[in-house]
């Protein structure tokens, strides 16, 4: 467990001292900035249903382009960097398994992740002051971010451990992201309602939706959290067949 | 402390390390020799429980490297070729890093990482980050890092490549201190360093330990025709003279710089410096220089590994095929072999 730390802090840490980790949390602030100022617009029309307004927060088209783009750029260091300097040799052969290893660094660029979102509650307090919330949507707004943010990463870690460069990493994240979030998005396509139900159980931004409204699916749940378990197992496959090659 | 039995690892397309048993006692340095792409990398990193074998096993302080590879790891400390290191950590957060990923108990970490640091001369570096280190003091905080645990098995890849030669020697003193109460196994490229630091050396060629002993040991038993060297004031006709010396197979002799230099072979295991002395003496030649030349290790480590001498293995199949066997990423194993080619 303690080495399991060891890894976690080291992984979180490590966003810090990169310059693009101050690029993307400026240009999440940015985009945030924007989606609280017309949070504040919406609250300011009388007839605004006032406890729904920062479901928005969660549901826009720039958190998903946001998501889509950023994840794979925060996860492509976690193995392509290691494995090119070398360093993956002193973590593979310290007396730590190749699933603790995976576990870390998938923990850590979540931490970094969620950090990302950290300042977002100063918005929630700020409406807080000025306006009656409903803490139950927003807590499960958090939760949603928290699942969706894990299940990216956890693709994005499985193609860090594919390669050494790491923008063939970010792409193949990105390349792996996008069927996964738009196979979703054909259920608005289809017009057959047994078709429809299934799509619907990969909609993401229907699951985002609908937990911004403080529904907590169990479905949901299952499915984020077996398809991270998923491909964090894939990335520990992998890391242990990559060796083989000389 | 180190034993490794009949270890083969194949790679996809190619055999890197065959068959290769040895084993590193306590208290010993081992220096672990041969040309690029020979298998010592390939075998450090199997022992290290980076790359799992093929067949055989090893083990590590007792624990096998396959069933019981938690604990095999926990005992060695590992310094990989690159010497490999975060670049933005500060040298003191790496070495407290390292401990914590293997397993240093928490009270514990501080004064093993302060132990670690003034043994390997670093405090003047501690607070700075690894990027902004030169390539010696990159080359001591790895090594530190490896030792931050205490491990009973230092296992080192080219522990002294890229270094200034100041570096070197201050390395190699570190092992040489190491090794009293430790195993270490090492491999170098820079040939004098076997004879410098290690107790016992195994020459691997091909995936193959091809001879194993004391660097005086394979000096001895592979050595070719020992060579007195010698210089004479004026010039002088000594050739003949010391051709009629009993033993001698051959002497070559030049002049210049108002010198008379010869070169004498002799018989294996003759040794005839007394005898060129009297025979000077006796006729009045003033001598200047008298040396045995040392057959240099070098020699026999061309002799063991030359590729189109006949095949130390005879089932080994074509050279061509091996070409190239276990070549490691980065080739930063110099042709030792080259180097040695340069030697008279």
């Amino acid at each position: 467990m303690r080495r399991f730390l060891a890894i976690v802090g080291r992984e979180w840490r490590a966003y810090f001292f990169s310059p693009l980790a101050y690029v993307i949390l400026a240009a999440f602030l940015l985009m945030n900035g924007l989606i609280f100022s017309a949070i504040v617009a919406f609250l300011n029309n009388p007839g605004a249903p006032k406890g729904q307004a920062l479901t928005l927060l969660f549901t826009n088209t720039y958190f998903w382009l946001f998501n889509l783009f950023v994840v794979p750029i925060i996860a492509m260091r976690l193995f392509a960097e290691e494995r090119k300097s070398g360093t993956i040799e002193i973590l593979l052969t310290s007396p730590v398994t190749e699933t603790v290893v995976v576990l870390g660094k998938w923990v850590g660029a979540l931490g970094f992740f969620l950090t990302l979102w950290l300042p977002t509650v100063a918005y929630v307090l700020i409406l807080r002051a000025q306006t009656p919330i409903d803490f139950g949507p927003v807590a499960a707004g958090y939760l949603a971010i928290a699942l969706l943010g894990g299940y990216f990463l956890s693709v994005g870690t499985f193609a860090s451990t594919l390669t050494k460069n790491q923008i063939v990493a970010a792409i193949l994240t990105f390349a792996m992201l996008i069927p996964i979030f738009s196979a979703g998005l054909l259920e608005s396509m289809v017009t057959d309602p047994d078709k429809r139900n299934i799509l619907n159980h990969f909609n993401l931004w229907d699951h985002m939706d609908e937990f911004s409204r403080g529904v907590v699916d169990t479905r949901r749940l299952v499915y984020y959290l077996s398809t991270t378990v998923f491909f964090l197992f894939l990335s520990t496959v992998t890391l242990t067949a990559k060796k083989e090659t000389p | 402390m180190i034993e490794v039995e009949s270890l083969t690892k194949r790679f996809a397309t190619e055999t890197a390390v065959e068959d290769v048993t040895f084993s590193v006692r306590e208290g010993e340095i081992v220096g672990f020799l041969g040309p690029n792409g020979a298998g010592k990398t390939t075998t450090m990193r199997v022992l290290t429980g980076f790359l799992p074998p093929t067949h055989g096993t090893a083990r590590i302080a007792g624990n096998d490297i396959v069933t019981r590879s938690r604990e095999a790891r926990a005992a060695l400390g590992y310094l990989p070729e690159s010497a490999a290191l975060y670049p933005e950590m500060r040298v003191r957060e790496f070495l407290t890093y390292r401990a914590r990923l293997e397993g240093v108990a928490r009270g514990e970490i501080r004064r093993r990482v302060d132990e670690v640091v003034e043994h390997c001369l670093l405090s003047e570096v501690a607070g700075r980050k690894v990027e902004n280190l030169s390539r010696g003091y990159r080359q001591r905080a790895a090594l530190a890092s490896a030792l931050v645990h205490q491990p009973p098995v230092l296992i080192l890849d080219e522990p002294t490549v890229g270094l200034d030669p100041a570096q070197i020697i201050k390395i190699r003193e570190m092992i040489r201190e190491l090794g009293r109460d430790r195993a270490v196994l090492l491999s170098t490229h820079i040939l004098p360093e076997v004879d410098a630091v290690c107790d016992r050396v195994l020459i691997i060629d091909r995936g193959r330990i091809v001879a194993e002993g004391t660097p005086q040991e394979l000096r001895s038993r592979l050595a070719g025709s020992p060579v007195l060297r010698a210089a004479f004031k004026g010039k002088v006709t000594a050739r003949d003279a010391l051709a009629a010396l009993p033993r001698v197979t051959g002497v070559e002799e030049e002049a210049h710089d108002g010198e008379t230099r010869v070169r004498v072979e002799c018989e294996p295991g003759s040794d005839l410096a007394e005898e060129v002395f009297h025979l000077a003496v006796s006729k009045g030649w003033v001598l200047r220089e008298l040396a045995r030349d040392a057959v240099p290790i070098e020699d026999v480590f061309v002799r063991l590994t030359r590729h189109d001498a006949p095949a130390t293995t005879p089932e080994a199949p074509a050279p061509d095929a091996q070409e190239g066997g276990g070549e490691e990423e980065g080739g930063a194993e110099v042709e030792a072999g080259g180097e040695a080619e340069a030697e008279p």
